[in-house]
């Protein structure tokens, strides 16, 4: 067998797979899970031209500049918290060379998989896959306390 | 990189399912998934819960991305390397285990070994066995034929590297079909 043939065996194996089952039902439950969260939680009290509206429009928004203030207020009372993206965990790097390479991609795997999270927050794979890429981040740290 | 043929004007349901008709979205999922499970199962080393996985959350996020789909490419195409870079993340998160148990080591160094006829069964089951990211790069290139520039961008890797990879990745899968015979 000569290499042009064995690209031609590789190139056929190029065919479409069905799945073992239908993922239609799962895909369309998804969608619906994550449409109920899009959906605003909050009934609309008023309709447009009630007498109501504009008076109920004014006192809402009114609480919400109140929240935003008292919000401002105490962040700037408080010392600010380590954010979880500048958290030693984030910036952790081992001392060995020979770890430093897997920390660095684990961390790059972690924050794709974050903001993939953000595009599809209902998506158990991702989730899935983060567990995973944290649970390998800890591994890497035992491994790098071992080592000392 | 080839993209997904599939011959189909699926042009009319790719618009109504981005006004949100859920069944002009059911046609497309009908008329793609073969392909792109194929993909991904592959991909995925013919893990069937895992690419199950992977082929259905393409699909949701191909749902929530059409709106801003510009029928630049073809659908098909832009669903595939969807998929591909969902799979592609998948195995990022797995290859960079530095305690895995199947890791780059295991690939032979160098040495030829013939090419060998193989059943596709006994193709695709060894192309499974292959390291992550070995498999990435034989799948990408052998089968779907992605360039090596492109495998390098999605993978993160020098064109060196991928193309060392594939080497290698070839060696070990004829050692494996050999071992098999």
């Amino acid at each position: 067998m000569n290499e042009f043939e064995w690209r031609r065996q590789l190139r056929d194996l190029r065919q479409p797979l069905a799945p073992t089952r239908d993922l239609w039902d799962s895909i369309v439950a998804s969608l619906d899970a994550a449409q109920r969260t899009d959906d605003p939680a909050i009934p609309t009290l008023v309709q447009p031209g009630n007498p109501w509206h504009r008076l109920m429009t004014a006192g809402l928004a009114a609480s919400l500049l109140l929240a935003a203030g008292a919000l401002v207020w105490h962040q700037v009372r408080t010392p600010a918290a380590p954010t979880f993206a500048s958290s030693t965990q984030a910036r952790w790097k081992p001392a060995d060379p020979r770890l430093a390479g897997a920390a660095i991609e684990l961390d790059a795997a972690r924050m794709e998989l974050q903001l993939a999270i953000q595009q599809a927050p209902h998506s158990a794979a991702l989730q899935r896959l983060l567990d995973r890429t944290e649970l390998q981040q800890k591994q890497l740290r035992q491994l790098a306390n071992r080592a000392g | 990189m080839s993209p997904a043929p599939t011959g189909a004007n699926d042009t009319d349901d790719v618009r109504a399912a981005a006004n949100g008709d859920r069944a002009a979205f059911q046609r497309l999922y009908r008329l793609h998934v073969g392909r792109i499970h194929g993909a991904v199962f592959r991909l995925a080393g013919n893990d069937h819960a895992r690419a199950e996985d992977l082929t259905q959350d393409a699909f949701i996020r191909a749902w929530q991305k059409l709106p801003g789909f510009r029928h630049e490419s073809a659908f098909g195409t832009w669903l595939y390397r969807l998929a591909v870079n969902l799979a592609l993340m998948d195995i990022r998160a797995r290859g960079a285990d530095p305690v895995s148990t199947r890791n780059e080591e295991e690939l032979p160094e160098s040495g030829e070994t013939p090419f060998c006829a193989a059943e596709r069964d006994e193709l695709e089951r060894c192309i499974g066995l292959l390291p992550p990211r070995a498999r990435a790069v034989v799948v990408l290139h052998d089968i779907e034929g992605w360039r090596h520039e492109e495998i390098a961008g999605e993978l993160g890797m020098a064109v060196g590297t991928s193309k060392a990879q594939l080497h290698r990745a070839r060696l070990l899968l004829r050692k494996l079909l050999g071992d098999r015979s």
